[in-house]
C-alpha cells in the first residue's frame, strides 16, 4: 500500500473520530467533566441506527452506493442517542451532588450498563449492516487511492455535519450561548441564560455526533458492543491534542490522530516495526507528548482551565 | 469472605468488645451482622459439601488478591485524590513479570525461583509508575484519568502482540505455586495426607494436595494483605500520610505550605503501583497461567468499585469491597442457574458493575465504611467516637474535621 492509499484512509477513519470528539470536546466544556461513556454512547447510535435500517430498508434508490434508508436509520440513530443522554443526564448526572471527578467516575458507570444492555440484546459477536460491500472507485484507482464510495459518503456526511456546528456555534442564539456558558457559566447564568436548558442542548447535540460518528463507525468496520470503548481513548487523544473543551481543536486534533492511527504502518518502512494493532498506541504516545510539551493543547487559550468553545 | 468479620475486630486499637459495638456507626453494626451471617453460610455450604475447600480458598485467595488491588488503589485515589484508570495494567505487569521469570514456557527466562519473579515484577512496575507519573502528575486530575487509561491499553497491546516475549495471547503456562524450591514448604502440599472429614454422614470431605497448596497460597496472601495493610496504616498516620490527604483536600493548599507536592503524589502513585503488581505476582501463583485478558480494563473498573463502595480513604472499606467484588464476579457465574430468562454471565457482570458505580456516587458517595478514626493516632482521640463520621462527599474527606 502507498503512502497516500493510507492518507486517504485516514481521511475517512478521522471523519468518524472528529464527530466523536467534537461531541466529547462539548459536553467536557458545557457539562464540565471528561464522559467516559461517549464511547459508549456512539454505540448506542450504531445500533440504533442498525435496527431502525433493519425495520426501514433500503428504500430503493441510493446515493453513493448507500441507500436512502441507511440516511433516515443514521437520523434515528441520532435521535436516540441523543435521547439516551438527555435520560441519562436527567436520571444519573443531575441528581448527584459530587464534584467533575465523581461525576467522571459515575459516567464509567453509564458506560458499563449501556454496554451490557448492547450486549444482553444483540450479543457479543459482531453485526453488519446488511447493504452490500463497494468496490473501490474506479476513477481514483489510477492515483493510487482506493476507497470506496461508502467511505466517500462517511466523509462528505461528516464535512456536512462539522460545518453545521461551526454555523450553529457561531451564527445561532444557541450556539452563543453555548460559548457564552463554556466560557463562564456563572455569567451566562447572571445574564439570563437558561443554563440548565443549555445544558440539555449540549448534551443533545454532542450525543447526537457522537451517533452519527458510530453509525459511520460501524459501516467503516463492523457493530459490535465494544466498538465505541475502543475508540474512546483514541476519541480522547484527540481532544486532548486539541485542547481540551475546544470545539475547533477537537476537530484539528481528531483529524491528526485519526491520520496518525490510519498511518500507523508506514513507520515501519522508515525502520520502527509497529503494526496497524499499535495505531491507538501511537495516538496514545503522541498525547503524552502534547501534554508534556504543551498541556493546553493546540487551541488551548493557555489557561490550564481550557476554557471556551 | 467471611472471614471479614475476624479482621474487623484485629481492625480495634481497644479490645473491650461491648465498648467496641457502642461505638459502631448503624451501617457498621449492619454490616457486621452481614458479615457474621455470611461466615455462617459459608461455614454451612463448607460443612455440607455444596462448596469443595480448595475452591473455597481458591476464591477467597481471589478475594484477598482484590483487596490488595484496593489497598493499592485506596492509597493512590483515596489518599492522595490520584484518578489510575490503570490497576489492571500494574496487576498484568506484576502477574506477568512473575509468570516471565518462572513459566515453563517462558520465552525469556523461565524456571528462576518465584522470588525473582516477585522482584522483577515489583522493579518494572516501579519503573513504569515513574515513567506515567512524569509526564501526568502535574496536570489536572482529568488528564491523569485518561492518560492512565491509554496506558494501560498500551501495556495490554503489547503484551498481546510480541509473541517472541510475551507468547502473546497463547499465555503464559507452567507457572509454579510461590513456594516451589523453598526447604520445607515446597514439598508440604506433597508430604500432607490426605483427610478425610466427614461432618454429615455420608458425604466425606477429602482434603487433598491442592487443598494443601491453595492453604499455602492463602497463607501468602494474608501475609502480603497484613504487611502492605499495617505498612500503609503506618504511612497514613505519620505526617506523610496527612500531606498526602492534604493534597486530596486542597492541593493548593498544600503547596501554599511549602509542599513540593508533585514530588508527593509520584510517591504515593508508585506506592500504589507497587502494591498492584505485588497482587499480580501473586495471581500468577494462584492462577498458575496468565495471558492478556487478566489486563482487560474491567479489571480496572472492578477494583474501583471496590475502593467506592468500601470508602475511599479506609483501608478496611477497601479490605470489604475486595471481597465483595468477588462476590459478584463469582456469583453472576450462576446467574444461568437461577434467573428464569437466560442471561449471559458477562454482559451482567457489566451490568451490576456499572448500576453498583452509578448508585454508589448517588446515593453513598463516601462508601460504606468512610474513613474514621483509623488515620488517627489511637492516643490523640478519647474514647467516644468522633461524631458525625458518615457525613461529607469523597472530594472533602482528605480533610476530616476530626484530625
Amino acid at each position: 500500500m502507498s503512502a497516500i492509499e493510507f492518507a486517504a484512509n485516514g481521511v475517512v477513519y478521522s471523519s468518524i473520530i472528529v464527530l466523536g470528539s467534537i461531541g466529547l470536546a462539548i459536553i467536557y466544556s458545557i457539562a464540565g467533566f471528561a464522559n467516559f461513556a461517549h464511547g459508549d454512547t456512539m454505540t448506542v447510535g450504531a445500533y440504533a441506527a442498525f435496527v431502525a435500517f433493519g425495520i426501514i430498508g433500503g428504500l430503493g434508490f441510493g446515493v453513493l452506493g448507500l441507500p436512502i434508508g441507511f440516511f433516515l436509520a443514521l437520523l434515528v440513530g441520532i435521535a436516540i442517542a441523543a435521547l439516551v443522554a438527555i435520560v441519562t443526564e436527567k436520571i444519573v448526572y443531575k441528581p448527584l451532588e459530587i464534584g467533575s471527578i465523581g461525576l467522571l467516575i459515575t459516567s464509567i458507570g453509564v458506560a458499563f450498563v449501556y454496554r451490557a444492555m448492547i450486549q444482553l440484546g444483540f450479543g457479543a459477536d459482531a453485526n453488519r449492516f446488511d447493504i452490500p460491500a463497494q468496490r473501490p472507485i474506479e476513477e481514483l484507482i489510477p492515483y493510487g487511492i482506493r476507497i470506496t464510495s461508502h467511505d466517500l459518503a462517511i466523509v462528505l456526511s461528516a464535512t456536512v455535519l462539522v460545518v453545521a456546528v461551526h454555523v450553529l456555534l457561531q451564527y445561532t442564539d444557541l450556539g452563543r450561548k453555548m460559548r457564552a456558558m463554556a466560557d463562564n457559566p456563572d455569567l451566562a447564568r447572571a445574564s439570563g441564560i437558561r443554563t440548565y436548558r443549555i445544558k440539555l442542548w449540549s448534551w443533545v447535540l454532542g450525543a447526537g455526533l457522537a451517533g452519527a460518528g458510530g453509525g459511520f463507525l460501524g459501516l467503516y468496520n463492523n457493530l459490535n458492543p465494544r466498538m465505541g470503548f475502543s475508540v474512546l481513548l483514541v476519541i480522547f487523544a484527540a481532544v486532548i491534542l486539541g485542547g481540551i473543551g475546544s470545539v475547533y481543536g477537537a476537530m484539528l486534533g481528531g483529524f491528526l490522530i485519526g491520520m496518525v492511527v490510519e498511518m500507523t504502518p508506514l513507520l515501519s518502512r522508515v525502520g520502527i516495526p509497529i503494526g496497524v494493532d499499535y495505531g491507538p498506541a501511537v495516538a496514545f504516545l503522541i498525547m503524552v507528548a502534547v501534554l508534556l510539551v504543551r498541556p493546553t493543547g493546540i487551541a488551548g487559550d493557555g489557561t490550564a482551565g481550557g476554557e471556551g468553545i | 469472605m467471611g472471614q471479614q468479620a475476624g479482621r474487623e475486630s484485629e481492625m480495634s486499637d481497644r479490645f473491650d468488645i461491648g465498648a467496641y459495638w457502642e461505638d459502631f456507626t448503624p451501617i457498621e453494626r449492619v454490616l457486621t451482622a452481614a458479615l457474621g451471617i455470611v461466615t455462617l453460610l459459608l461455614i454451612l455450604f463448607l460443612g455440607t459439601g455444596r462448596l469443595g475447600p480448595s475452591y473455597f480458598l481458591f476464591l477467597f485467595g481471589l478475594g484477598g488478591m482484590y483487596a490488595l488491588l484496593s489497598l493499592g488503589l485506596n492509597s493512590q485515589w483515596g489518599f492522595t485524590g490520584l484518578i489510575n484508570f490503570s490497576v489492571a495494567a500494574f496487576f498484568g505487569i506484576g502477574a506477568y513479570g512473575a509468570a516471565l521469570m518462572t513459566g515453563s514456557n517462558s520465552p525469556i527466562a523461565g524456571g528462576f525461583n518465584p522470588i525473582f519473579g516477585l522482584l522483577i515484577g515489583l522493579l518494572l512496575a516501579g519503573i513504569i509508575a515513574v515513567a506515567i507519573g512524569i509526564p501526568t502528575l502535574r496536570l489536572r486530575a482529568d488528564y491523569l484519568a485518561i492518560a492512565t487509561l491509554g496506558l494501560a491499553e498500551v501495556i495490554r497491546l503489547f503484551l498481546q502482540n510480541e509473541r517472541q516475549w510475551t507468547n502473546g495471547s497463547a499465555g503464559i503456562r507452567g507457572i509454579p505455586s510461590f513456594f516451589e524450591g523453598w526447604p520445607i514448604l515446597g514439598e508440604f502440599p506433597r508430604l500432607m495426607p490426605g483427610l478425610e472429614i466427614g461432618i454429615i454422614p455420608g458425604t466425606a470431605i477429602v482434603l487433598e494436595t491442592t487443598f494443601w497448596r491453595q492453604l499455602l497460597n492463602v497463607s501468602l496472601m494474608l501475609v502480603f494483605l497484613g504487611a502492605v495493610f499495617f505498612i500503609l496504616r503506618r504511612a497514613q498516620r505519620s505526617p506523610w500520610g496527612r500531606l498526602q490527604r492534604t493534597i486530596r483536600a486542597d492541593e493548593d493548599l498544600a503547596k501554599a505550605l511549602g509542599k513540593n507536592t508533585y514530588r508527593y503524589k509520584m510517591q504515593a502513585f508508585v506506592l500504589g503501583s507497587l502494591i498492584m503488581a505485588l497482587a499480580g505476582v501473586f495471581y500468577a501463583h494462584l492462577n498458575l497461567f496468565v495471558n492478556p485478558g487478566d489486563l482487560d480494563p474491567i479489571t480496572t473498573f472492578y477494583v474501583w468499585v471496590a475502593v467506592i463502595l468500601g470508602g475511599s480513604g479506609s483501608n478496611r472499606g477497601a479490605l470489604l469491597g475486595g471481597f465483595v467484588v468477588v462476590a459478584i464476579r463469582e456469583g453472576s457465574r450462576f446467574a444461568n442457574d437461577i434467573a428464569f430468562i437466560p442471561l449471559d454471565a458477562a454482559p451482567l457482570r457489566l451490568l451490576l458493575i456499572g448500576l453498583l458505580i452509578v448508585l454508589v456516587m448517588r446515593f453513598r458517595p463516601q462508601g460504606l465504611l468512610p474513613p474514621q478514626r483509623e488515620l488517627i493516632w489511637p492516643s490523640a482521640v478519647g474514647n467516644k467516637a468522633p461524631s458525625g463520621p458518615d457525613k461529607g462527599v469523597p472530594q472533602s474527606d482528605g480533610g476530616d474535621p476530626n484530625e
